[in-house]
């Protein structure tokens, strides 16, 4: 990367001004790589777009039918950290649990933003469709708001699986969907798991800001590379499944590390990548803590994979 | 000529509050708390396995993660008749302790400290301190390059806002510092959980990690760079900013709330769980400084101003409520609790007020501090430092369990895994934000009446079966407020810490407040 006349040199200056060095934002890159499945050859090349385009993205953050837990996943990513996130690649102008401002202002802030547009659009919980007043704003319907807000979004990202299929508040009787069913003709990248992971977060925005396109989607709109595969494919209790060991009772010594099919574990039928990355800046995921998995990343989740804990031959 | 103002969102909060308050001659007459979200998990608790209920209710709640499933693991342990194996105690413990501790200074610095700081002082900064000046230049290259989001807009600086550049910048490098330990302290209860938020190792009877000693060690090395901020940055700066800059309005107690305080207790420190590390109990605004002992059947709920249908004041165990969306009168989703008929606030301050913590009645006696927002936030950091001792203790007693070359000590009770056809259930615990309460009965081996009496719904509680206004309500009387820039308002309000997600009974029909003065 040392090609005279870079065109990349002022985004990378611009960087180091505000305290990112050069080799953290190609780390950070390396892992947009790693992490979408890209040749790691590619990891200088998107760096130099990213650094070039870098003025920072606006970004409206949206809550609704939610808990707040995909915000504190954002938060726990710790490469890159969470302030570099927020200061530095983004600039937050609306994001309710973030954000200076209160009231009028704040709502103003989200207006003004999208006025004048070319910002991304986060959706955190779910939607009612049964009655407005489940979910409201500024005394406004939260379904008209986001419905605003995203036509005017070059790209909309649901994260977690309330925004992407209606997670677990579709299983009451509020009509909780997810953005996708009330959108038409907007860009939509879904990130289902239950909160979201944040590495998919932050590495689908840092490919949109240097290729500004999404990442390769499936059916369902979510990136290829984290949903291609099952949890069983790479979990590390497999091999014990395939000699009908399980788990039976998680205070005996032998078995701690069987296959948690028989107290409910629905990794054979979930798409991610958790068993291969794990959470947390790579600490564990639920698997590694000897918990079963309950599907969270599926729109079937919850009510199509309740009982959780249940070893499904034995409920049907 | 009172003016109303309503700010909505409420935002540096969780979830959706909306505030309305009436301001005659620059103080606050009147306020309404109302919660504008709504996703019934009790309803889709019910007819479900309740072993569901500690995965269903862990998402009521982003932020307090591991309290609601660890609080409902309680509730449906006590109807299964289970008990929980020490070592799964003690994992619990470390497990949600770690949370306190990415939790209470993630309030002070994220939620509250733009509330307080006069954050573009930074620019007068003089002094020569490297990474002082670092974070000088990151916020003035903000500046000049015209965007300061998230931290601007704002409301404007009032006279209690604190201008000090030294003290600015140096909260403001915390403000960093701390959004990269608590994810720190989020990756500590991920060792023990697989992920945060939303562990998934605690379940009924105890836990499903067998805990391996490089696990341990590696919470350990998190647990001591995480203790150093809160002992070196977070408490200093509180209790600083507190008794210097903050002092007058700590001296007027802006912001106290009924006087009377309920705490459940939390954190096991004995095999059989009776001594706690916060203690239980009540005191009452009548007789303030004695803490009587706590008694679950004098708890109430109350659904006057809520969008449920009519009923008495009813015990959580005997609780039958439906949706009313139409009713006349209500104006919130949030019902009332009350303990003995007294409107009660929870969280740091109460916990405190029960122990009676010398360390905090010290600091207040010494600076004059009355109960209210400031005396709130003291309490937290106080209380931080309990958090920070114990998971010493913790971590050395499941250390040495763990250790036993001829004992391996159970994590769970595998007998009372499976639901009874019968049973009823109590889960009181302690949640950051205050006594958390799980409440559950089982027929037919399935959940059949489920209620949650959470913190918030404790302190954002509307106006009872008899006019009582709720803790928030109270506390936002007499407050001076400028309508075009009720910067105190939104102070008194976060010094709660609300969690909105939690209330989950909330709704405001049209955004438009159906309940006449």
């Amino acid at each position: 990367m040392k090609r005279e006349g870079n065109p990349a040199e002022s985004g990378y200056q611009l960087l180091e001004r505000k305290g990112i060095s050069r080799r953290d934002f190609l780390k950070m890159c390396t892992i947009t790589c790693t992490a979408l499945g890209l040749d790691l050859g590619l990891a200088p090349q998107i760096a130099e777009a990213a650094a070039a385009n870098l003025s920072k993205k606006p970004l409206i953050w949206m809550q609704g039918q939610g808990c707040t837990g995909c915000s504190e996943s954002l938060l726990a990513s710790l490469d890159p950290s969470p302030d570099q996130i927020i200061l530095d690649l983004l600039s937050v102008r609306y994001h309710p649990t973030l954000m200076a401002a209160s009231g009028e202002q704040a709502v103003q802030s989200m207006e003004e933003c999208i006025a004048k547009g070319k910002y991304i659009l986060v959706l955190e919980g779910s939607i009612p469709t049964a009655d407005p007043r489940y979910c409201m704003v500024e005394g406004k319907s939260f379904i008209d708001q986001f419905k605003k807000a995203a036509a005017k979004a070059e790209a909309v990202i649901a994260v977690g699986s309330c925004a992407c299929f209606g997670g677990i508040p579709r299983a009451g009787f509020t009509g909780a969907v997810g953005a996708q069913d009330v959108l038409s003709g907007v860009k939509i990248v879904n990130l289902p798991s239950c909160p979201v992971k944040p590495d998919r977060l932050v590495s689908v925005i840092l490919y949109y800001l240097s290729e500004n396109a999404l990442p390769l989607l499936d059916e369902l709109k979510r990136p290829v590379a984290y949903y291609r595969y099952t949890l069983h494919d790479s979990c590390d209790r497999r091999l014990h499944f395939e000699k009908d060991e399980f788990l039976e009772d998680w205070n005996d010594a032998e078995t701690t590390d069987y296959c948690l099919y028989h107290k409910g574990c629905k990794g054979q039928d979930t798409y991610t990548t958790c068993a291969a990355s794990w959470w947390n800046d790579g600490v564990s995921y639920c698997g590694h803590a000897g918990s079963p998995c309950a599907g969270c990343s599926e729109p079937e989740y919850y009510d199509g994979f309740a009982p959780l804990f249940v070893n499904p031959k034995e409920e049907k | 000529m009172a003016k109303r103002i309503v700010v909505d969102p409420v935002t540096r909060i969780e979830g959706h509050l909306r505030i309305e308050v009436e301001i005659d001659k620059g103080v606050v007459t009147k306020a309404w708390a109302q919660g504008t979200m709504y996703r019934g998990i009790e309803d889709i608790l019910r007819g479900r396995d309740p072993r569901d209920a500690v995965y269903i209710t862990e998402r009521v709640c982003g932020v307090c993660v591991a309290s609601h499933g660890w609080t409902s693991a309680m509730a449906v342990e006590d109807a299964h008749g289970a008990i929980v194996p020490r070592a799964a105690q003690l994992v619990r413990n470390l497990l949600t302790g770690a949370l306190w501790l990415h939790d209470h200074p993630l309030h002070f610095y994220h939620l509250s400290a733009l509330d307080y700081l006069d954050v573009l002082a930074i620019d007068h900064y003089k002094g020569n301190d490297k990474e002082l000046l670092a974070v000088k230049n990151k916020i003035t290259s903000l500046v000049k390059a015209g965007d300061t989001a998230p931290l601007t807009p704002r409301y404007q600086p009032d006279g209690y806002s604190i201008r000090d550049p030294e003290i600015v910048t140096t909260a403001l490098a915390h403000y960093l510092e701390a959004l990269k330990v608590q994810a720190k302290a989020k990756k500590m209860s991920a060792i023990l959980g697989g992920k945060q938020p939303h562990q998934s190792s605690i379940v009924v009877g105890g836990v499903t990690i067998y805990p391996k000693k490089e696990q341990l060690d590696n919470f350990k090395t998190i647990l001591n760079e995480v203790v150093a901020f809160v002992e070196t940055a977070y408490v200093p700066d509180v209790v600083n900013i507190c008794t210097g800059p903050l002092g007058q309005l700590g001296r007027a107690g802006v912001g106290a709330g009924p006087g009377s305080y309920l705490a459940y207790g939390g954190f096991p420190m004995d095999d059989l769980g009776k001594d706690k590390l916060f203690k239980g109990g009540f005191v009452s605004s009548k007789s303030p400084g004695v803490v009587q002992e706590l008694d679950i059947s004098k708890i109430t709920e109350a659904v006057a101003s809520s969008w449920y249908s009519d009923a008495e004041p009813a015990n959580p165990w005997e609780e039958n409520s439906e949706i009313d969306l139409d009713k006349k009168g209500a104006y919130t989703f949030v019902k009332s609790p009350r303990y003995h008929g007294e409107v009660s606030e929870v969280g740091p301050l109460a916990r405190m007020m029960v122990m009676q913590h010398p360390p905090l009645l010290n600091i207040m006696s010494k600076y004059g501090i009355k109960p209210g927002s400031v005396a709130r936030h003291l309490a937290r950091a106080q209380e931080t430092l309990l958090i920070t001792e114990a998971m010493y203790r913790w971590l050395e007693e499941l250390e040495q369990l763990l250790s036993s070359k001829t004992i391996r000590p159970a994590i769970h009770d595998h007998e009372h895994w499976d639901s009874p056809k019968q049973g009823q259930g109590v889960g009181l615990n302690e949640a950051p934000r205050g006594a958390l309460g799980h409440w559950i009965n089982i027929d037919n081996h399935v959940i059949s009446n489920y209620q949650l009496v959470v913190p918030t719904t404790w302190n954002v509680s509307p106006r009872d079966d008899y006019g009582l206004a709720g803790p928030i309500e109270q506390a936002l009387i007499g407050v001076a407020a400028d309508p075009d820039n009720p910067v105190n308002v939104v102070r008194v309000i976060r010094s709660f810490d609300p969690c909105m997600a939690c209330a989950v009974h909330l709704i405001d029909a049209d955004g438009v407040r159906m309940f006449k003065i």
